[in-house]
């Protein structure tokens, strides 16, 4: 490791960071957690120029403070490679600091450029993530939880003020590629919560309490895919061996009593439960996300559509959940508030007599890993438009959908375990 | 009786919508469901399933007008390929629908070229306004396919006309062949239907070919 050091070192002495350009400069977040890790960051500052942002100085580093800094892009990967070596915690907060001051400057005149009322498509959505981090360094900070079948990121929004021993709830969108009101509620969710902190008391002691795990888009490949040739395609894009069909059903590939009812063992099917649990790379990086945060996730919720129903456990049984009487209750309340907004009813109810027996569903094996508040929503409509709902129903839609996630998110919020 | 949340309920509601959509329905008129309010299952030996349902039905073009409607679905044992019986009777007034009615024969008989259009709803949910009718002429022809085709074990809806093609007729019907999309919400299966419809004022929609579009992945 102090090859290294003295690598990027040596290369650093020609180096400078007067470029008129930030293009490809990176800025980190770390976490040293002693006096050696602080030791490492104070070397690297005195081989190479690095811009603190917080602190304001080297000096003033101390372990187990949030160090952020700026990188220029040539040293950012060696940067990287040494952070992990060390074994410091740390999180690539901008990626690409010249498209985030873009982003900031002219965000009109940017050709697919982002709307809350409009579907965006994969590209604008992932620029998105690193804007609204950017521009929300106190409320959000972005990280990769893990890779596509075809090699994308998948980014996750980290919500909440900062904080010591916060508990967590995590929310995800996009399981499923054609349900596109999905990840736009959850790109509505994060900007509410950006915009209405300091201003809304409910959101304002949400984050300052509990932080926000949004995991805006799961299959992101498929969610491509229904953008460039298949409005209607549901599963991942992975190939199956000894099949010409594509995909799996993400939703059915969880170690919940996996692929033993309502899914398929063909490749062909739209609900194929995939060659064994977590096979699929999506669902193995938000698996292992969820277990190595286990001890602080104390709610999971994920969205789906359509058919306007509030769901909990189980879906992979009849059998009623051990928390069978609250789970429904808060349903019941939280489908009251939704209502209460444009009278849009939803139904709720365990999700095998609600909608069908169907095994292997992230809710189910979130609830059996101890997560107890554990919900699906399957937001509008009923079947009308379907999986194609008007972008001018994107904001009612979202508006009274964010009634009920705060309604639970402050039950969790006040029933903490 | 059954909790109208119970899925089988609203399998059965979602038969006797399509079925009122396939008898009522047409370029000027669509039915949705607002509400199931009731439902209850009698299981008759050596016949079937049979559900008794009280539906609140909203009428598309004109939001806020609701119909309450009773209907009955019987689900014949071994499904093998017969549909479903279904009652209806909509208590109350719909809107009428004869100027609409009129107004879209009259168009769409005057057009120099045969009427061609895909992908209705577009993407992104939108539907130009001079292809609405269209739109719910489809949802009348999907309520046949999806009364025919469904059993305790499918839920049917309509998720998009693929491909619209009008073909000129001499006698006084119009004639449409659609291929729709089906989306079966049980096994997630989105399955195109090819869909021919004919229409007039005052004979309504009827359904005289429609088949499961051969070759389909």
């Amino acid at each position: 490791m102090w090859a290294l050091l003295v690598l990027i070192g040596a290369a650093s002495v020609s180096a400078h960071l007067e470029d008129l350009s930030f293009d490809g400069q990176k800025v980190f977040r770390v976490i040293p957690q002693n006096d050696e890790q602080v030791e490492i960051l104070n070397f690297l500052a005195s081989m190479m120029e690095v811009d603190f942002w917080q602190p304001d100085s080297v000096t003033l580093l101390r372990p187990k403070m949030q160090v952020d800094f700026r990188i220029e892009a040539e040293k950012s990967f060696d940067v990287e490679d040494l952070l992990k070596e060390s074994g410091m915690e740390y999180q690539v907060l901008i990626d690409n600091l010249q498209a985030a001051l873009d982003a900031q400057f002219d965000s009109k005149a940017r050709t697919a450029s982002h709307s809350y009322e409009k579907y965006n498509n994969w590209d604008t959505i992932a620029a998105w993530t690193a804007d609204i981090a950017a521009q929300n360094p106190d409320l959000v900070s972005r990280s990769v939880i893990g890779e596509t079948f075809e090699g994308r990121p998948m980014y996750l929004l980290k919500m909440g003020k900062s904080g010591p021993n916060k508990k967590a709830i995590f929310m995800d969108c996009g399981f499923h590629a054609r349900e596109w009101i999905s990840p736009a509620f959850c790109q509505w969710f994060v900007k509410e919560a950006v915009e209405t902190y300091g201003k809304d008391t409910v959101m304002t002691t949400l984050l300052d309490e509990l932080d926000f795990y949004v995991l805006p888009v799961v299959n992101i490949d498929g969610y491509i895919y229904t953008w460039t040739n298949n409005r209607m395609w549901r599963k991942t894009r992975s190939r199956n061996a000894h099949s010409v069909c594509i995909g799996t059903d993400p939703n059915r590939n969880f170690d919940a009593g996996w692929c033993t009812a309502g899914a398929s063992k063909s490749p062909c099917a739209s609900t194929y439960c995939g060659s064994a649990p977590e096979s699929e790379k999506e669902t193995k990086a938000l698996a292992d996300f969820i277990r190595e945060h286990l001890s602080t996730i104390k709610a999971y919720l994920t969205i789906h559509s359509y058919s306007q129903l509030l769901l909990f456990p189980y879906s992979y049984t009849y059998n009623l959940p051990p928390d069978y009487k609250e789970l429904n209750s808060i349903a019941s309340a939280a489908s009251k508030e939704l209502a209460s907004l444009y009278n849009t009813t939803y139904t709720y109810g365990p999700g095998a007599e609600t909608i069908y027996l169907a095994a292997g569903g992230s809710d189910d094996w979130a609830y059996d890993q101890g997560i107890k508040y554990t919900f699906t929503l399957e937001l509008r409509d009923t079947g009308s438009y379907g999986f194609l709902l008007p972008e001018s129903l994107i904001k009612p839609t979202c508006e009274e959908t964010l009634l009920a996630v705060k309604y639970i998110a402050n039950y969790v919020l006040e029933h903490l375990y | 009786e059954l909790p109208p949340s119970h899925f089988s309920a609203g399998r059965a509601a979602a038969v006797a919508v399509g079925y009122l959509r396939y008898l009522r329905g047409g370029p000027g008129q669509g039915l949705e469901l607002r509400a199931l309010r009731r439902a209850r299952r009698q299981d008759i030996n050596d016949v079937g399933h049979k559900y008794y349902l009280e539906l609140e039905l909203e009428d598309v073009l004109d939001k806020g007008r609701t119909v309450n409607c009773t209907a009955e679905v019987l689900y014949h044992l071994g499904s093998k390929g017969t549909a479903p019986d279904v009652q209806a009777t909509v208590q109350g007034e719909l809107r009428s629908t004869e100027e609409a009615d009129k107004e879209f024969y009259h168009r769409i008989r005057s057009l120099e070229k045969e009427l061609v259009a895909e992908n209705i709803p577009d993407s992104q949910g939108n539907v130009p306004p001079e292809l609405e009718p269209i739109h719910l002429l489809a949802w009348a022809a999907s309520g046949y396919v999806i009364w025919q085709n469904s059993t305790e074990n499918t839920k049917f809806h309509l998720a998009q006309v693929k491909h619209v093609k009008q073909v000129k007729r001499s006698d006084e019907d119009l004639q449409f062949d659609y291929v729709l999309l089906l989306h079966e919400m049980v096994s997630q299966e989105v399955i195109p239907w090819e869909v021919t419809v004919l229409w007039h004022p005052q004979r309504g929609a009827r359904v005289p070919r429609d088949r499961r579009q051969p070759g389909h992945a």
